[in-house]
């Protein structure tokens, strides 16, 4: 059976960049009840992100170049405190990439799960992105394993799914992906793995 | 003229858990003739009674009245989480304040209400430090399909988890579904070392009934062997139960009405003097007391049942309660409890095993929650004091 665990914050430092009110005082009690840590910064982000888990902001009257690096690049999960619902503000919040997002007037129920949802949200594009990167980079790689697979092919007068399959263990072997490997072979490295193969042929007949 | 402050009582005393709902509602009742008997208290509670029947609807549209039409700031009540939901956004429109007093799975902190029910720390923590040790860490859970059941019992995985136990089923019933038979087959084939039933009402009768008939045939379903624990089994429930189907099995409670504490045995006096000696007393309806005594004493002390001065002097007051000496936790809203733990005796009433003298902070969130410290003190190998936390 496939257990979360309960999300607990205890430890954890949360900066809100946004003016003191009545609202903040609410939303600070409330994140200092689940054992966070608060700072309140106006209007310049003062406190080093670098210490903190997750970022609050004002949605209706933040502006660009307000944060210290750019939009769409937080290293941590932001979660924008919004008045107006603006098409205007939403674009703006949206290309900050928001994990979450709170209605002011913040009321004492949701923080609990708006710290769980934009913690998982942003872990989870992170992963995504991550993935993204992974694939995109072997795509881009797919014309030297065509390349190699042809050279091999022609070479040891191999069909093409046999050539494929010389090229994916060598790969293996050397504990990379097939693209990575295609990418790295040269002429001399083709010309090696032929003769590797024409060796391994000859004394599995004799 | 003595200053008259009207009080919501929002019970459903018809439906699905009314059993629940009069004992609250009583327990109020009681508290508030104490109050207007009281030569010494300068004003008097005038009560505004509604009763929801169970029904979802009828809780804003009451509650509404109470604040806007009878002028109540104070409203004591709602059972079930849903209930206590509902009324919430109105409580806090009109900045009154909700006088909560069940056991409920946690997880919520509202400035306007005053929790008087146990929070999981207060319920299946100390419920399990008690059990493991004494049978063991692999456990079968059942409860009602909502709420409760699936939270309760998520909170139960997370602790057997934590301590290197495992959860060997996890099965949830509709209300008032009373086919457990299926249930009995599985725990007759998985053999786990205790029950952790969050059953509500009559499944969970049958429940108990079923486990008894089947220990009639197989010495597996003894209560030393795999007792039946639970966190909202009451006083008034046992007869329910039958003659012998309930002797020997856990329960835990902020109150059981076999306590021998000072404070308990005057209440008894009360309950038996008001609603004669038969009568039980279950923790539902110390806490609906307890509310309304708690409310007169901080009026009396801030002059005023405006809930900012209220909340100003409620905080640092201490309660002689048959709770217990309690005290609220600004930091929670949340009132300290002392946990108990007791078996159901043959007589139909709970034989006590285990009181906590301290009082124990809720933690409704769990924060202050450590699966180390938790482990270490259900290892039987280890003598270590008490984890939880505790206040004197």
């Amino acid at each position: 059976m496939k257990s979360i665990r309960i999300p607990n914050f205890r430890g954890w430092r949360i900066l809100i960049l946004h003016q003191m009110d009545d609202n903040i005082a609410r939303l600070s009690r409330q994140l200092e009840r689940l054992g966070i840590d608060v700072s309140v910064n106006w209007p310049v982000l003062e406190t080093p992100v670098a210490d903190a888990q997750m970022v609050f902001f004002d949605g209706d009257k933040t502006y660009e170049g307000i944060f210290p690096w750019p939009a769409g690049e937080a290293p941590v999960p932001l979660v924008a405190l919004m008045g107006s619902e603006a098409p205007g503000r939403l674009e703006w919040v949206l290309q900050q990439g928001i994990s979450a997002h709170m209605l002011k007037p913040i009321q004492s129920s949701g923080i609990f799960s708006t710290l769980f949802l934009a913690q998982s949200n942003f872990e989870m594009r992170r992963q995504m992105q991550h993935s993204i990167d992974l694939l995109s980079d072997r795509v881009s790689k797919r014309p030297f394993v065509l390349h190699a697979t042809v050279e091999m092919m022609k070479r040891c007068n191999l069909e093409e799914e046999a050539a494929f399959s010389v090229l994916r263990s060598a790969a293996m072997n050397r504990q990379k992906t097939i693209e990575e490997f295609c990418a790295s072979l040269d002429d001399d490295a083709i010309t090696h793995l032929v003769r590797a193969f024409e060796k391994q042929k000859n004394s599995s007949a004799g | 003229m003595v200053h008259e402050i009207p009080i919501g009582l929002l019970y459903s005393t018809t439906g699905t858990y009314q059993a629940m709902g009069r004992e609250a509602l009583d327990g109020a009742l009681l508290g508030l003739r104490e109050v207007n008997n009281d030569p010494d208290i300068p004003f008097a509670f005038i009560p505004a009674i509604e009763n929801p029947g169970a029904s979802i609807e009828n809780y804003r549209r009451m509650c509404e009245k109470m604040l806007r039409e009878q002028n109540c700031k104070h409203v004591v009540g709602t059972i079930t989480s849903i209930s206590r939901k509902e009324v919430i956004p109105i409580i806090e429109k009109h900045d009154a304040l909700l006088w909560y007093c069940c056991p409920y799975e946690g997880f919520e902190c509202c400035d306007n209400v005053m929790y008087l029910g146990a929070s999981p720390n207060q319920q299946i923590i100390p419920l399990f430090q008690y059990v493991i040790p004494k049978y063991g860490r692999r456990g079968y859970f059942v409860g009602s399909n909502y709420i409760w059941g699936w939270e309760q019992n998520r909170i139960g995985r997370e602790l057997l988890h934590a301590c290197g136990g495992e959860t060997l089923g996890e099965k949830y019933l509709a209300f008032d579904d009373i086919d457990t038979e299926h249930l009995i087959a599985e725990i007759r084939e998985k053999r786990p070392d205790f029950i952790f039933n969050n059953l509500v009402g009559t499944s969970s009768y049958a429940f108990y009934k079923a486990y008894a008939r089947a220990g009639e045939t197989d010495d597996f379903f003894t209560p030393s062997n795999c007792p039946i624990v639970s966190c909202n089994l009451i006083e008034s429930e046992l007869p329910m139960l039958g003659d012998k189907a309930g002797k020997g099995h856990i329960s835990t409670a902020s109150y059981f009405d076999t306590l021998k504490t000072q404070a308990s045995l005057e209440f008894r006096k009360k309950v038996a003097a008001e609603f004669g000696t038969e009568r039980n007393v279950s923790s539902d309806m110390v806490t609906g007391y307890s509310s309304i005594k708690i409310l007169a004493a901080a009026i009396l002390e801030s002059g005023s049942d405006d809930v900012e001065r209220i909340k100003r002097v409620l905080f640092d007051m201490f309660f002689d309660s048959p709770l217990g000496n309690i005290q609220f936790d600004a930091r929670t809203n949340h009132v300290g409890l002392h946990p108990v733990i007791a078996e159901i005796t043959v007589r139909r009433d709970f034989r006590i095993l285990s009181y906590s003298e301290d009082q124990i902070i809720a933690d409704p969130y769990l924060v202050d929650f450590d699966p180390v410290e938790f482990a270490t003190s259900v290892d039987p190998k280890q003598k270590a004091a008490s984890p939880l936390k505790m206040v004197k």
